[in-house]
């Protein structure tokens, strides 16, 4: 291997390609995203519908009847006429986002269209009837089977869909490359989801302390029970050296691909090697994307905070976690309604990413830790000191516009009850966007994802300690530990 | 900075093994000691408080 794989762009907040180096970095650009979908959509508070003819997309048996725009106020457009515009909001203010991170924007632009209309179409096919109906809505459609899969299937159709480009058409990739960034769709889409997590949580106020409670598990877990064993193993039966085996135990048990690079830099390893454990990462994000969703909906779905928590702790990357945790939700929910229970959407998401946030936030403190340990002890480096301004660098920014839109919902609704409706109905608009920001996620963590590039590099052996970290224990102790926390705790009902 | 090869380091760390040190002992089992001790008291918390 002459170079570095080809590398699932999943960066950091602390990690800049050369052309990003010069301009604003991915986390910074989400909260301006984020905080711009969330803005424009609490118009509503001041008789201003500004976000309300953006397309929602509804399971369909005939395909003409499927988009609408998501308010009544827009009723007299079109479903077409609203997904042009949703389109074109999107690539404005994506192309925005490129000329401040100064990349080129005509291949963005080029790109963008291209990864929005298969990821949109993905989600539309995924909301067809056969595909997306819940066995209590079969009859409305006038059909008497459907795969159950709730119109969230449209993320697995996309990550199928970016699978087959990035391992069948990898130079077709490499040319909208510029434009494929799960990191930044998946970020922009958590800061938009804190304010929908906050309008869910305003009425649930005991559940959501429980959520959070669990988040500081999540930490516990990740950084001093996951990481030391990982280490460990990558270095005592695997015999990988301390610049290796530090990014992999930070990659498999951390949060993926931050917290490689973080621990990289901490270290002072060659950049190569956390580049390497994040291209494995990505692909085993992938293959528990596939897997632990299904897995929760067959056994967990009776219980589908536990089945977020899970997903929260064992999957690993923002993206691939949050996105479990979504289609969690989705096959969780259809499951339970079959079995005749009625759930409130939105619960197993909502934990899932709360564990994930929390864990992402400890990224630079552990650093910094590791920093200190390297510099001081390991490699006895006496001329370097280790500064704590070193956290802020690498504390991933964008969960700040999470933490902003979830305490801005959760108090405006605290302090003016009476504005809970408006506030509910301006974040299911926003929402509209955080599901086409995910679905496009989806699709970008499928295009880079190319299995057999990797394993021309000769990444057999990090994958092993992969393998058996991951299913040997990570997977169950993450179980377990949900188990403890959430077991009998169950969202609010939902009635009819 | 030499590129890593990834096939050839695997060679490499296979012969060249680092032992490892004693501070790295330290940090796995004291890590890993403090998070279960932790893990208990959360779980029994969440048990007393909830």
């Amino acid at each position: 291997m002459a170079s570095a794989p080809q590398m699932p762009r999943f960066e950091p907040s602390n990690q800049v390609t050369p052309a990003a180096q010069r301009g604003m970095n991915e986390d910074w650009l989400a909260v301006c995203i984020g905080l711009l979908v969330f803005t424009l959509s609490l118009g509503l508070l001041f008789g201003a519908d500004l976000l309300g003819w953006a397309v929602k997309t509804s399971v369909w048996m005939v395909p003409a009847k499927a988009l609408s725009p998501v308010s009544k106020n827009f009723s007299a457009w079109s479903g077409i006429g609203s997904l042009l515009a949703t389109f074109g909001f999107v690539l404005i203010v994506l192309v925005l986002g490129s000329r401040a991170m100064r990349t080129n924007v005509t291949r963005f632009v080029v790109g963008v269209t291209a990864i929005f209309a298969v990821s949109y179409a993905c989600w539309f096919l995924g909301s067809w009837a056969y595909i997306a109906a819940t066995p209590d809505t079969r009859k409305v459609f006038g059909i008497g089977w459907s795969l159950n899969l709730t119109n969230e299937s449209g993320y697995i159709l996309a990550l199928l869909a970016g699978l087959v480009f990035g391992n069948f058409m990898p130079g077709l990739v490499q040319k909208f490359k510029d434009a494929i960034r799960p990191e930044l769709f998946i970020k922009s889409g958590i800061v938009m989801l804190g304010g929908f997590l906050g309008i869910t949580a305003l009425g649930q106020r005991k559940l959501a302390s429980v959520m959070l409670f669990q988040g500081l598990c999540a930490i516990v877990c990740a950084y001093l029970i996951f990481w030391p064993i990982v280490y460990y193993v990558a270095r005592r039966y695997f015999r990988f050296s301390r610049e290796w085996a530090a990014p992999l135990a930070s990659g498999i048990s951390i949060c993926g691909v931050s917290a490689a690079i973080a621990t990289g830099s901490a270290i002072k390893a060659r950049p190569q090697i956390p580049v390497m454990v994040s291209s494995l990462v990505v692909i085993f994000s992938v293959v528990e994307l596939l897997i632990l969703p299904f897995a929760a909906q067959h056994y967990l779905f009776g219980q589908p905070m536990v089945a977020g928590a899970w997903m929260g702790l064992a999957v690993k990357t923002d993206g691939a976690a949050v996105a479990s945790g979504a289609i969690a939700d989705a096959l969780v929910q259809s499951k339970a309604i079959a079995a005749g229970m009625h759930f409130q959407p939105g619960w197993t998401l909502g934990v899932a990413t709360t564990v994930k946030v929390f864990i992402d936030i400890f990224i630079g403190v552990w650093a910094f830790l590791l920093a200190w340990v390297w510099s001081a002890k390991i490699e006895r480096r006496q001329d370097e000191k280790v500064r704590g301004m070193q956290i802020w660098q690498r504390f991933p920014k964008f969960i700040l516009g999470y933490v902003a839109t979830f305490l801005i919902v959760l108090a405006l609704g605290a302090l003016v009850p009476r504005l809970v409706p408006t506030i509910t109905t301006a974040m299911g608009e926003a929402n509209v966007f955080r599901t086409i920001f995910f679905v496009m996620t989806f699709f970008a963590i499928g295009a880079l994802s190319n299995f057999r590039k990797l394993w021309q590099d000769g990444i057999a052996k990090l994958a092993a300690v992969y393998v058996l970290c991951l299913f040997g224990y990570i997977i169950w102790i993450g179980l377990l530990i949900s188990w403890l926390f959430f077991h009998g705790m169950l969202p609010p009902a939902v009635k009819g | 900075m030499p590129e890593p090869r990834l096939t050839d380091e695997l060679r490499r760390m296979e012969t060249e093994y680092e032992a490892l040190l004693p501070i790295e002992k330290k940090l796995i089992w004291y890590t890993f000691g403090t998070g279960v001790a932790l893990l208990v008291v959360l779980v029994l918390a969440s048990r007393i408080f909830a």
